[in-house]
């Protein structure tokens, strides 16, 4: 089993290692070093930090990421491609249906197939519930990391009607492996459009009384305005992404730059932050999850009539009754199942 | 919100009075107020927010107060995959913890390394720690995650004062090397 | 826009600025690949990104690829760059033998190399040379073998709970 060096390095004896430097006695006489994680209620996500500090301004930090690896990708190589899906759900798992269907379009442009409009839509429904579930998290939990528990508490509730949805469509709630390559398994019942409707109609609700708790409360700006500033130039050498690098000030989003899902057929607003700062990034989530609720309403009401999947001969089954009934149904039937 | 009554235990009453052995009173007490330690670390600690959170509000069962201090918690709650890296992590944060304490190790990583059979993965954390409770599910709902703290508290309640200092418990910890 | 850069645009560009160093050029999907040799690797990328016009100035990827069948060329370094402001995306390839796995680091043109570039020496054992701090970031440090080479299992082994007869095996 390992041993954690750099923890040793900082409790046992005086060598410590940050970046790569040996630090010097007169470093270590002059600056406090500090273990941070891998273990600490803020290191949200698993990593460690030996901070460099001069009194309580960071100089330096170390981190050490790997904590949670996994190895999805050497899974992901013995697998077939459906089988791939459920080891995506696990990745963010604050919002695996994006993560579903990101693959699902990465194998459905590999193999060529085109989706019908309805599943497009259906999809743009299910992938911005997810990112207004995943930025309740995000946004509810630093209101918690810097003192504010209530707010956390007022938006979970609605967390888990988006997770009711989830459970309405596929059955599960977290790791929801949700629809198919191709499409979906079957179409949106009834009670997941009553409930969506219904989540669109009283979430703005709880998310006004959330803003006005915690976005112009002293204490939260206090702690967030003008903390861990990136600036735009910065955002993009580090190859910053999403609601991240529109914080910092650039106005790139991959639904508008390039479409995907229908995302073009929608009206909706970029947010862009100045700063960059922690403050920014809460505020641009914010701002997303208005207009994520502004493109499902969109959705709902245009949602268009068709197939539920793409009815591609060569990868769809046939239904169960042409495969009993007609020659031509089973001889589809073998094809696929036999020689795919 | 449904408040969990917790039955007295056996006692010998008279008028203002009743007699009953001592352990099972600190029983009661502690499986009441368990602190829980969560070590969360992947998708099951997303699940374990939602059981803090208001809908499910683990805080009916007396377990309210997260200690993210190993030194006053009681049970150290695993949740998510524990990477090989993290192992002597995790053993560290137990070791840390005072006597008595418990684990519970939820959803499947934590149990038996889950879909997760790599390089990388720990197949189940009972390779490092002692585990009192399994809670199955990848990740399991809240519902199962309070199951598993209703039986923790079990287990808390009907604990005698001998069993941290029996030989067999010696056994056990001596068996993951701890002292 | 009068200049609109797609991908043969992009094409004659580079091989009108690299005619040698360019082993070949293709496009799958609607996306350029340009492959390279790993002793021009770094000028090519750093004139994509300074160039005025194409400005690839987004480091999306760097991944390391294994292909034990490839004899010579067992090793290849992918990067896939992004231009925000012309929404081009293109790939830039490079092969090299696995007894010789050097390559130079591109850490001082998208400081975003820096833990891909970790990240592809911890997986695949590709030591870059001018890396600040070419250290292991996921694996253990002490794990001694470089785990998505094609060689080594994907199983931990031991695993109690998983009777080889459910697996076919």
């Amino acid at each position: 089993m390992a041993e954690n060096k750099n923890i040793e390095k900082i409790s046992g004896n005086n060598k410590v290692i940050i970046n790569g430097q040996l630090q010097t006695d007169a470093d270590l006489s002059q600056y406090n070093y500090l273990n941070l994680g891998p273990t600490h209620p803020a290191t949200h996500g698993i990593f460690q930090n030996v901070l460099k500090m001069d009194g309580e301004v960071i100089i330096e930090a170390q981190p050490t990421i790997g904590y949670i690896h996994r190895a999805f990708e050497k899974l992901a190589e013995h697998r077939p491609f459906y089988q791939v899906t459920p080891i995506t759900d696990r990745m963010n798992y604050c919002s695996s249906p994006i993560n579903n269907i990101g693959w699902y379009l990465t194998v459905e442009k590999l193999i060529g197939v085109e989706m019908p409009k309805r599943v497009d839509y259906m999809r743009v429904v299910i992938m911005e519930l997810a990112r207004i579930a995943d930025h309740i998290v995000c946004n509810s939990v630093i209101a918690v990391d810097t003192g504010a528990l209530t707010g956390f508490l007022y938006v979970f509730q609605w967390r888990e009607k988006i997770y009711e949805i989830y459970e309405e469509i596929c059955g599960a709630r977290l790791t929801t492996n949700i629809g198919r390559i191709g499409g979906f398994e079957r179409d949106f019942t009834p009670a997941v459009i009553d409930r969506i409707n219904d989540l669109v109609k009283h979430l703005p609700k709880a998310l006004k009384e959330f803003e006005k708790m915690v976005m112009r409360n002293r204490i939260f700006m206090d702690r967030t305005i003008k903390v861990g500033g990136i600036s735009a130039e910065r955002a993009l050498a580090y190859g910053f992404t999403g609601p991240n690098l529109r914080a910092a000030g650039v106005d790139y989003d991959v639904r508008v730059m390039t479409p995907y899902c229908s995302y073009e057929d929608f009206a909706f607003d970029i947010p862009v932050g100045t700063q960059g700062d922690t403050y920014d990034r809460f505020c641009v989530r914010e701002e997303e999850m208005w207009q994520s609720l502004r493109i499902i309403e969109q959705a709902m009401k245009n949602m268009p009539d068709g197939n539920y999947f793409a009815d591609v001969p060569e990868f769809y089954l046939p239904p169960k009754e042409d495969v009993y009934n007609t020659m031509e149904g089973l001889i589809w039937h073998f094809k696929i199942v036999m020689v795919k | 919100m449904a408040v969990v009554q917790t039955d007295a235990p056996e006692m010998y009453t008279g008028e203002g009075f009743g007699l009953t052995r001592l352990e099972k009173i600190v029983g009661l007490a502690r499986a009441n107020s368990i602190w829980p330690l969560p070590f969360a670390t992947s998708c099951c600690g997303i699940e374990f927010m939602a059981t803090m959170a208001s809908t499910y509000d683990l805080a009916r069962f007396g377990s309210e107060r997260l200690s993210f201090s190993p030194r006053q918690a009681d049970l150290l709650m695993v949740m998510g995959t524990i990477a090989k890296k993290m192992g002597p992590i995790l053993k560290q944060v137990y070791l840390q913890m005072a006597e008595p304490r418990w684990v519970i190790a939820v959803g499947a990583c934590a149990s038996s390394g889950g879909i997760f059979d790599t390089y990388s993965v720990l197949q189940g954390i009972d390779k490092v720690i002692p585990v009192d409770v399994y809670v199955p599910g990848c990740p399991p709902p809240p519902e199962a995650i309070l199951d598993g703290i209703l039986k923790i508290q079990e287990l808390v309640k009907h604990e005698t004062f001998r069993r941290r200092n029996s030989e067999e418990y010696k056994a056990l910890l001596a068996g993951y090397g701890i002292d | 826009m009068d200049n609109k850069v797609d991908n043969a645009l992009i094409e004659s560009l580079v091989q009108e600025q690299f005619p040698d160093a360019i082993r070949g050029i293709e496009e799958h999907y609607g996306m350029l690949d340009i492959i390279t040799r790993r002793e021009n690797s770094v000028e090519i990328l750093q004139w994509l990104k300074e160039h005025s016009l194409l400005q690839f100035n987004f480091l999306t990827s760097l991944c390391g690829m294994h292909f034990p069948d490839n004899a010579g060329e067992e090793l290849s370094v992918v990067y896939h760059l992004h231009s925000f402001s012309n929404n081009v995306r293109i790939r830039v390839h490079i092969f090299f033998p696995i007894n010789d796995p050097v390559v130079r680091s591109i850490t001082h043109i998208w400081p975003a190399a820096n833990w891909m570039e970790r990240e592809t020496f911890d997986f695949f054992g590709i030591k870059f040379t001018g890396h600040p701090d070419l250290r292991t970031i996921l694996n253990m440090d002490n794990l001694g073998y470089h785990p998505l080479l094609k060689q080594y299992p994907l199983e931990d082994g031991t695993r109690t709970d998983k009777e080889d007869k459910y697996f076919g095996r």
